[in-house]
């Protein structure tokens, strides 16, 4: 009966009927890039670190993160993880974090120096290094900044020449870029701090490379036996901690953001069933005049509003989507994911649940209805 | 018709505030989106304003605090001490660290002090001490109150515990908090032993800040020399600068759904009206009449959702600062006025729609009942 009404209704004035889907879609849309947006950032986290290509991570003891965190480990710390059994090589990785500023716009920058590992995993433009004073930076940078393969980059007065743009190489809010050891050592020579190269900060992780069949999980628990000053996690233990670190930072402002965005919703489906409900008042009252009981007619509201947001969510998920690209062609630091499982399992369900609120707001109108309006209709 | 419109629209009260608080909570959304970053903006600053050194220095290419490393000799800060119009200087070891609060992880900055720091030294205190010792931490007393921490317990950096002695005030931000240890211990972290990573000058009286950074730019080799007012400056755009698209994204997002909340409440009661609208026409009223009166109950139900989510902010953002300590949120006259300009826009572009069922209406539709 329902299904039918609706039918009827979108047939009987179709541009409204699209008015009224449209306004649910636009709502669960917000919510949907909302989720999206916590899901890209912890998405990136995740990715930056799986991407190096490690088999196990080395960090320096009681360091337990990756992105943001600052590591220093001892430059003998490489040989003694070496010496373990099943490691094929340890590679190097130091991180930098830095600011670039140019034409009066400054953004922060991770600078990754790598050596044989660790470096980007998939160009969008260009090609990885090869040379001195070479910097692969993130796509994000590379729009911000319109920079070009060929173009110079000057990070803390040292000039580059980007060779490549990287793909998938933001975290945090903030872009990377990937240089390598030599010119590290370079920009700390300019920058006059070297004095004794062994205090410098000139490893920060170790990409350990295992043997092919051995278990992964085992050679970090040696390692971290074998290894005091450092601690050994696998790649998706380190990318845990630094997700559950940005939900311990993020987390409530989501959250905060996303109730703010139900609320409109419950608002703005309460006001369409509002005015549904008024438009078809002789016809309610009808009902009640043939004996229709007032927790009929209102599971029949449920049942609309229900149906109206079911109908509103493959238009939300297409909303959701336009907007994402659109925020991701202005911001490109940020990656919204609005096609995730969970978080679209999550807004269907919050989704029905305000739409069934919305529907309470028209409640005292019908159990107002006279059955004598009917004969006045 | 003024008054045409003004009674219509306030003759369906329900509709017209749930319709206002729908258009409040869009509006809302956008405020407090914008609020949060203007909020962790002015905490991410905090530190170097409340230092209230004249001038600060640090290694050459870097220009600011926030998310930077900055790592210059120890001999440097005897050197500028030693120019012509510097009164006093203070130096600091500085990093970025997840500092490990028992089943948390907290994102912080850790300012490594001297054991006789004075202005680089926390400002404000809740209880404890103020100047931290070897293996000694002072944290903020809102992390503290966050997770349940307090004077006596342990912390660790890195492999480090420190145990807390001191709660201090104002040095709390949901993305970098300010935890204080001994320059030595930091040294040790960072292992950075004879290296300070800013130096804060005071001037002496009647030197000004820019020339004093000058004379340090002239003198000291490979420095980057700021006074305070640039290099808070420097800070505060960056954290603004990396915020801003995803602020205008979401001003444009909020603004949409104010739009078609807004457009669907004057349609719908133009629906409910379509007679008195015939009547309207019948009586000679023009089009433009019709469309001004569109546009005014779009305008009325903007302005209504736009005092609703001014009035709203003003009792939520104390309390939600209140309940959630994590989050700083900070209202500005700016975000106000692009507000209120948003919601003129809102509103007339809400009235778009509408205004072209209002055309459609035929005088004669009078005369249909």
């Amino acid at each position: 009966m329902i299904l039918q009404l609706v039918i009827k209704k979108a047939r009987a004035e179709p541009a409204q009927f699209i008015f009224v889907i449209i306004a649910i879609a636009s709502v669960i849309a917000l919510v949907l890039v909302l989720e999206g947006f916590r899901q890209g950032i912890y998405q990136q986290i995740r990715q930056i670190i799986m991407s190096r290509g490690a088999d196990v991570i080395v960090a320096q003891a009681g360091v337990s993160n990756m992105v943001a965190s600052r590591s220093i480990l001892p430059q003998l710390s490489r040989q003694a993880v070496e010496r373990i059994d099943g490691v094929v090589e340890a590679h190097p990785m130091t991180s930098l974090p830095a600011i670039y500023d140019k034409g009066g716009r400054q953004t922060p920058v991770f600078v990754l120096v790598y050596d044989t590992l660790g470096g980007p995993a998939e160009l969008e433009a260009g090609r990885q290094l090869a040379q001195n004073r070479e910097i692969v930076i993130d796509r994000s940078l590379a729009v911000i900044y319109e920079l070009l393969p060929g173009d110079d980059f000057v990070l803390n007065d040292f000039s580059f020449t980007v060779v490549g743009i990287s793909k998938d190489t933001a975290a945090f809010f903030t872009p990377f870029a990937f240089t390598n050891y030599d010119d590290l050592i370079d920009l700390y020579f300019e920058s006059d701090i070297v004095g004794d190269l062994s205090t410098l900060p000139l490893l920060s992780f170790l990409l350990v490379e295992i043997e092919a069949g051995r278990d992964a999980s085992r050679i970090a628990a040696e390692i971290d036996k074998r290894v005091p000053e450092v601690d050994a996690y696998l790649p998706d233990a380190i990318a845990a901690n630094d997700v559950a670190m940005s939900r311990s930072m993020l987390g409530q402002v989501f959250q905060l953001m996303i109730v703010i965005a139900y609320l409109i919703g419950v608002l703005v489906i309460g006001l369409i069933m509002f005015s549904s409900v008024q438009k078809r008042k002789y016809e309610l009252a009808v009902f009640k005049a043939i004996g229709f009981s007032f927790s009929r007619l209102a599971q029949s509201v449920i049942a609309e509003s229900l149906l109206l947001t079911l109908l509103a969510l493959p238009l939300a998920a297409v909303f959701a989507y336009v907007l994402s690209l659109l925020i991701q062609e202005a911001a490109p630091v940020y990656l919204i994911l609005t096609t995730e499982d969970g978080p679209m399992i999550r807004t269907l369900i919050a989704s029905l649940v305000f739409s069934i609120l919305g529907s309470l707001m028209s409640f005292r109108m019908i159990a107002r209805l006279e059955p004598v309006l009917a004969l006045r209709g | 018709m003024i008054r045409w419109s003004i009674r219509s629209i306030g003759s369906e009260g329900t509709v017209l505030l749930a319709s206002c608080t729908g258009v409040a909570f869009a509006f809302l959304l956008v405020m407090f989106f914008e609020a949060v970053f203007n909020g962790e903006s002015e905490r991410i600053t905090a530190y170097p304003t409340q230092v209230n050194a004249d001038v600060w220095v640090m290694q050459k290419g870097v220009s600011n605090m926030h998310m930077a490393v900055s790592q210059l000799w120890d001999w440097k800060e005897d050197r500028i001490r030693s120019i012509e119009g510097v009164a006093d200087t203070e130096s600091i070891l500085y990093m970025n660290a997840v500092i490990d609060v028992g089943d948390r992880e907290w994102f912080a900055y850790i300012v490594g002090l001297d054991e006789r720091a004075d202005f680089s030294a926390p400002w404000a205190m809740h209880s404890g001490k103020r100047l931290p010792e070897r293996g000694e931490m002072v944290i903020p007393e809102t992390l503290a109150r966050l997770t349940g921490l307090q004077t006596g317990d342990n912390i660790a950096i890195a492999d480090r515990r420190f145990t807390i002695i001191g709660l201090s005030e104002g040095t709390f931000s949901m993305a970098n908090s300010i935890v204080f240890v001994s320059k030595v211990d930091l040294a040790d972290i960072m292992s950075a032993t004879g290296s300070v990573s800013y130096v804060m000058v005071r001037a002496a009286s009647g030197v000004s800040p820019i020339e004093l950074a000058q004379r340090i730019l002239n003198q000291v080799d490979k420095v980057n020399a700021l006074p305070q007012k640039k290099f808070i400056n420097n800070d505060h755009h960056l954290a603004r600068q990396m915020g801003v698209e995803i602020i205008a994204m979401m001003s444009i997002i909020g603004s949409l759904l104010a739009i078609v909340i807004v457009a669907f409440t004057v349609h719908m009661f133009i629906l409910r009206r379509k007679r008195e609208l015939a009547i309207l026409k019948a009586l000679g009223y023009r089009n433009r009449h019709v469309y001004m009166s569109v546009l005014l109950q779009a305008l009325l139900l903007t302005l209504g959702g736009l005092a609703l989510s001014f009035a709203f902010a003003l009792v939520l953002f104390p309390m939600i600062s209140l309940l959630v300590p994590a989050v700083s949120l900070k209202w500005t006259l700016a975000s106000l006025l692009k507000t209120t300009i948003a919601a003129f826009l809102v509103a007339a572009l809400a009235a778009l729609w509408p205004a072209r069922q209002v055309v459609r209406v035929d005088p004669l539709a009078v005369f249909h009942g």
